[in-house]
């Protein structure tokens, strides 16, 4: 048994070419790409002929209605953020809890609009609206890792993630088969139709009602997690579960809660898509799923003001984003290609900056 | 390869995570067919410089050069290609693949075969993973018929602790390095076995010409294999010398024992 | 305790079986198979539906427990007794729910859960109607029940034999399109044994049972010594080794022949998505790179053929040239194609090198999407036909041979692919690019420690397993002809994974059962095409909580899926929790800092 020979060694030896550091290299190459392409892109838009370009009312309302998506998202977000930080694990299957939700909030409001309640008691039968699809979707969400995902608890990896995938298929077939794969008209109550004027803004109702809905949810959520016991224990928990529970934090329970707040959670996202966007459908959580789980990486999964912030960001890029960068190209019908930017986003985040936006730049032990 | 100087030479090596500097201002050189030993209280910075040398992850201060040329920011298996090899402290073997295969996997950097060639089964690759299966069987074979014979076929993850210590270094020595790089391979082993591997380490420079760099904590290895002992405490060099000279420094008495009356 | 059953579990076991069998009913399921007969008249799939959810419940209430340490099973008499009662608390479940949504209003249900109709209920009371027919719900659970226990505590000689008769006999029973088919393309009547587009006539379930059983018997009976000799000879003998692939490639031969062309349509179906399989599985089965983005490569194969044979735009107005093109014969044209898909694998691998687990998979579904997106965008449509699509891929002619006219021709081509890809597949799978790809799989930081390319090899990954998946695709243009973007979703990914996974990681076997499975089963038995999407959510999460190594297991796999990550990522464990600590920090994970360094 001989030692390496002076040849095998020679071939090893660095030529300067190999001495570059490739990935700096690239990742500067690919970053002033970016940088330009979406500056010439909004320069173009911007300097497009009068008739053509927006107006300032449409980039207005392109800010609200993207401030107003991205709360809804920063809810969804939230729920992701939470169960990641519990069990560093992606719950695929969140968006069918959100969906469950809804669909648990149409049938009420389909019988209040119906009878009439809808328009007379509107913010009863809000408020109803709110908490079935609340306890709904806590509901979808406590079954799931009862039985999805508490079996598999100690499994490698790549177990959980599959089984949210069959998870999100089953769910969302069960749906198709309870109620029929048509997509539902969602009532709004006439006092929330129309605009309210606002400081000199001229908002949809809807939208006012989710903005001040999503404010009220995260600052909960914020004091909930910093001030109670039960928030302590899910700090604790995220942190070192063994420890936890050697403390004496009943780890199982905390588990169980972390799921069903986000459950919660993602039940008044659910009642505010709905009276936003007046449609449900068994399909519906899967595309505002992923954006909220892009948001949510985006802002350092395991962070809840980076979730919230996540949620904000992708919501705007995706209603500024076609309009701001895209028109300039003059790609046809950018709006089509809004999912597509909301994943460019999530890629290029996860290469660059795998701790989110927020994060140190570094990916968490994965 | 005609070089001056040291095969191995760590010259001013700093590394700190985040607060914990972990190395600082370490100087360190090892020689073609020395057998140095490492040695230092827990939390000195051993097995830091080990992954430091071995490209796990680049120092923040300092050099490292390899036969005179510098090996800092080049990837594991770049070094590993060079002819630096090394263990782990705790033991990291390919649980799943047989012992046979994991001694093959250290072939893999002196092999070439590629896509074509393994679909296709051309008869240079044939030859070459045939060369591969007897060399790795070589390796297997410095440490006796204990992972020789029937054994290949089986699973790494059914080894006894030492039989995974030593699959651990011949997977090594399957790399036909020239630096081995030995993080306490006797951890966990009972005096026989202790002993029986103070040899092995001997044969290694003797029979098969490699140098050697040791971390070790039980001195009777350190006392029977040494050339040389460097001490380390806080991350930097305390003393170096052989093995009496570094046992009865002052600075190194204080670094055990202290640590081990304040503990 | 009822048999050493604690009565406890008996009810828990039989309200669960409840909410399942409730369940059932809820998705559509009764409904929809009500009426497929299996054998004669009264046994359909439907009422075996019926007594499932009894009998599941019954096999796992009845399941040997450790008690102090010792694995005590359930005796068989008490064991079909428990088996009864848990039935009997499944049905009283059920019956309380039909009677309540009779007393409630079917139809006031069913504006919420649209599969709650009369005929259901009249379905679910065996024709009479409620409260008359709950009794006989009640019963069909019972004995449902009982059969279950049966299952689970009869002595193994009978237990075996019964089971795989009955088996076997349902198998056949919904193969009821096919058996049949073979038959007669063999030139034998098959009416003593299937009544005429239906399910097994009875003295065909009677004769099938006898058989299966028969055999099961004979094969126990058979004694260990000669099943292991068989074992051996195959396993070891080149001349029965070669004798064994002889038979199997000329049964794929034969099979076209035997099934006529409607099945051999479904069979090529099958076909692309055992291509899809074989290249997913190099890249997460032998790398272990998740990829969830896979119709990437998919889309990619099959517009790329499109566009280089020549097919045109599908516009409103008609036909129009894509901006790219060129008239190259299919079977030049294919090899240009993997080329490229080799290519993009590059592109797609190249930023996810350093990510992993969970990131990895989200990075490439995000990637997967993106290319979805594109090409239903009126952006991509000069190219490749936008939200309208292409037609015309033609030009896989050779002389007589037309594989877009007979879809027997067509798998025959697609059989070839197939044969190439394992091929190249297996032999990857066992040389040193193999060996690498699991060193790494296995730990990646300690691969590269001993010398393995990281970077070379993930990339090679990606590269062959895009050639391979878009081989796939070209396959999916030419036997379609035309192409909508509503073939290139997410669904084709999550197929091709499911696919893979349940056929077992890292196993080509794997990979053909699963697609059979997956895709053959559906697409002969086209009642189930409706609920496809739901069975394989489910058979997902079970074969990942039950069986996560697959039907096939590739052996070495199979202690890696079962194992805690003891030995995989266990070494953060073995230090305490400032693993966690370090971790935020150490850009190359925790792998060279132990605790006492830092000290």
């Amino acid at each position: 048994m001989g030692t390496v020979t002076e040849e095998q060694v020679r071939g090893a030896q660095l030529g300067r070419l190999e001495r570059l550091p490739w990935r700096r290299v690239i990742l500067i190459v690919l970053s002033v790409l970016i940088v330009s392409i979406v500056t010439i892109g909004a320069y173009k838009t911007l300097t497009l002929p009068a008739d053509a370009r927006y107006s300032a009312a449409a980039w207005r309302d392109f800010i609200v209605l993207g401030l107003a998506q991205g709360s809804i998202y920063a809810l969804i977000a939230l729920g992701y953020t939470l169960v990641y930080g519990i069990l560093r694990m992606i719950n695929f299957a969140h968006g069918e809890v959100f969906m469950f939700g809804a669909f648990a909030a149409f049938f009420f409001s389909d019988a209040f609009e119906a009878s009439g309640f809808l328009d007379s008691n509107s913010v009863s039968s809000m408020a109803i609206l709110l908490v079935v699809a609340m306890l709904t979707s806590m509901g979808v969400a406590v079954l799931l890792e009862r039985i999805a995902y508490r079996p598999l608890r100690n499994a490698p990896r790549l177990v959980p993630l599959i089984t949210a995938i069959g998870a999100s298929l089953f769910l969302q077939n069960t749906a198709r088969g309870f109620f029929g794969a048509q997509s539902k008209g969602f009532g709004v109550p006439t006092a929330l139709e129309g605009t309210w004027t606002i400081f000199g803004l001229t908002l949809e109702r809807t939208q006012v009602v989710v903005f001040v809905t999503v404010i009220i949810a995260v600052a909960g959520l914020s004091l909930f997690i910093a001030r109670t016991t039960t928030g302590k224990s899910m700090r604790a928990v995220a942190a070192d579960s063994e420890i936890a529970s050697l403390m004496g934090i009943h780890v199982d329970r905390v588990i169980v809660t972390t799921f069903a707040i986000g459950g919660l959670l993602a039940g008044v996202a659910a009642v505010l898509f709905s009276i936003t966007f007046q449609s449900v459908n068994f399909s519906m959580g899967f595309r505002p799923g992923i954006a909220a789980f892009t948001a949510a990486v985006l802002g350092g999964i395991g962070s809840i003001s980076g979730a919230a912030l996540g949620g904000i960001t992708i919501g705007l890029m995706q209603s500024l984003g076609p309009a701001l960068i895209l028109t300039g190209y003059n790609v046809p019908s950018p709006f089509q290609l809004k999912d597509a930017f909301t994943f460019l986003v999530l890629v290029l985040v996860l290469i660059f900056r795998p701790g989110g936006l927020l994060g140190s730049g570094e990916a968490e032990k994965v | 390869m005609r070089h001056d100087g040291h095969l191995l030479e760590l010259t001013g090596i700093g590394k700190h995570f985040g607060g914990l500097y972990a190395l600082s201002g370490l100087d360190l050189y090892a020689d073609e067919g020395e057998i140095v030993s490492v040695i230092g209280p827990n939390g000195a910075g051993k097995s830091t410089m080990f992954n430091v040398v071995t490209g796990l992850y680049p120092p923040d201060d300092g050099d490292v050069r390899f036969r005179g040329e510098s090996i800092v920011g080049l990837a594991p298996n770049r070094i590993t290609r060079l002819g630096i090899s090394r263990t782990f402290q705790t033991v990291h073997l390919f649980p799943n693949m047989t012992i046979l295969e994991n001694a093959m996997v250290g072939q893999h950097c002196r092999s070439r075969s590629g896509v074509f060639g393994s679909v296709v089964r051309l008869p240079s690759t044939r030859r070459e993973e045939e060369r591969i299966r007897a060399r790795a069987r070589e390796s297997l074979g410095f440490f006796g018929s204990r992972l020789a014979g029937y054994r290949e076929e089986q699973p790494a993850f059914a080894l006894s602790y030492a039989n995974r210590r030593r699959l651990e270094m011949a997977r090594a020595l399957a790399t036909d390095p020239v630096l081995i790089l030995l993080d306490e391979p006797t951890a966990g082993m009972n005096p026989r076995e202790t002993l029986e591997l103070r040899d092995h380490i001997v044969r290694m420079r003797d029979d098969l010409g490699l140098t050697v760099l040791v971390i070790e904590h039980d001195m009777r290895v350190v006392k029977g294999v040494s050339d040389r002992v460097v001490a380390l405490d806080y991350g930097r060099k305390i003393a170096e010398g052989t093995y009496e000279e570094v046992a009865s420094d002052p600075q190194v008495i204080e670094a055990y024992l202290g640590t081990q009356a304040a503990g | 305790m009822i048999g050493g059953v604690a009565r406890r579990s008996i009810v828990r076991g039989g309200l669960i079986g409840g909410v399942a069998a409730i369940y059932v009913a809820l998705v559509g399921l009764y409904t929809k198979f009500a009426d497929l007969e299996l054998v004669g008249e009264q046994v359909t799939l439907g009422r075996v539906l019926i007594v499932a959810p009894a009998l599941v419940a019954a096999y796992a209430v009845t399941r040997p427990r450790i008690v102090a340490g010792e694995r005590r099973p359930v005796a068989f008499g008490p064991g079909v007794a428990a088996g009864a009662q848990t039935g009997a608390v499944t049905g009283a479940a059920f019956a309380a729910a039909v009677w309540f949504a009779y007393w409630f209003g079917i139809d006031r249900i069913r504006e919420i859960f649209v599969s709650v109709t009369e005929p259901l209920i009249e379905f679910l009371t065996f024709g009479q109607g409620v409260p008359a027919g709950l009794p006989l719900l009640v019963g069909a659970s019972v004995v449902g029940g009982a059969v279950g226990g049966f299952a689970r505590t009869a002595p193994a000689r009978v237990r075996d034999p019964v089971s795989i008769g009955v088996v076997a006999v349902l198998l056949l029973g919904l193969l009821q399109r096919i058996v049949p088919i073979v038959f007669v393309e063999l030139g034998f009547e098959a009416r003593w044994l299937y009544r005429s587009g239906s399910g097994l006539t009875l003295l065909g379930a009677a004769l099938i049972f006898v058989v299966a059983a028969g055999a099961s018997v004979a094969w126990d009976r058979g004694g260990e010594r000669a099943r292991d000799r068989v074992r051996k000879t195959v396993e070891t003998a080149p001349a029965a080794r070669l004798g064994l692939l002889v038979g199997i490639l000329a049964t794929l031969f034969v099979l076209p022949l035997l099934f006529g062309s409607v099945i051999s349509e479904v069979l090529s179906q099958v076909m692309v998505y055992v291509l899809l399989g074989i290249g997913l599985n190099i890249v997460v089965g032998y790398a272990g790179l998740l990829d969830l983005g896979y119709v990437a490569f998919f889309a990619f194969g099959a517009y790329s053929t499109a566009v280089l044979t020549g097919a045109f735009l599908n516009t409103t107005t008609g036909a129009a040239e894509p901006a790219l093109s060129a008239d190259l014969n299919f079977y030049v044209a294919v090899w240009l194609v993997a080329l490229l898909a080799a290519g993009v694998g590059l592109l797609i691998g190249a930023p996810v090198l350093r990510l992993r687990g969970d990131y990895l998979a989200i990075v490439t579904l995000g990637l997967g999407e993106i290319v979805s997106v594109i090409t239903a965008s009126r952006w991509a449509q000069p190219l490749i036909g936008g939200p309208q699509g292409m037609r015309g891929v033609t030009k896989a002619q050779i002389g007589g041979f037309n594989p877009q006219d007979h879809p027997q021709q067509f798998y025959y081509l697609a059989l070839a692919f197939v044969l190439l890809a394992l091929f190249v597949s297996w032999r990857l799978a066992s040389s040193r690019i193999g060996r690498a790809w699991n060193a790494m799989r296995e730990d990646e930081q300690v691969a590269d420690a001993m010398g393995i390319s990281i970077i070379k090899f993930k990339l090679l990954a990606f590269a062959m397993g895009g050639a391979i998946g878009s081989l796939g695709g070209a396959l999916f243009a030419v036997n379609l002809g035309s192409l909508t973007p509503a073939s290139f979703e997410i669904l084709v990914s999550i197929t091709a994974l499911a696919v893979v996974i349940l056929g077992g990681l890292g196993s080509l076997p794997g990979v053909v059962v699963g697609a059979l499975v997956l895709i053959g089963l559906p697409g002969l038995l086209r009642e189930f095409e409706e609920y496809r999407l739901l069975i394989y959510g489910g058979a997902l999460v079970a074969i990942m909580v039950l069986r996560p190594q697959g039907l096939i297991p590739n052996v070495r796999r199979s202690r890696e899926l079962e194992q805690e990550e003891v030995t995989q990522d266990a070494w953060a464990k073995e230090v305490t929790g400032e693993a966690e600590a370090i971790a935020a920090v150490v850009p190359g994970g925790t792998l060279g800092v132990e605790p006492e360094d830092l000290e």
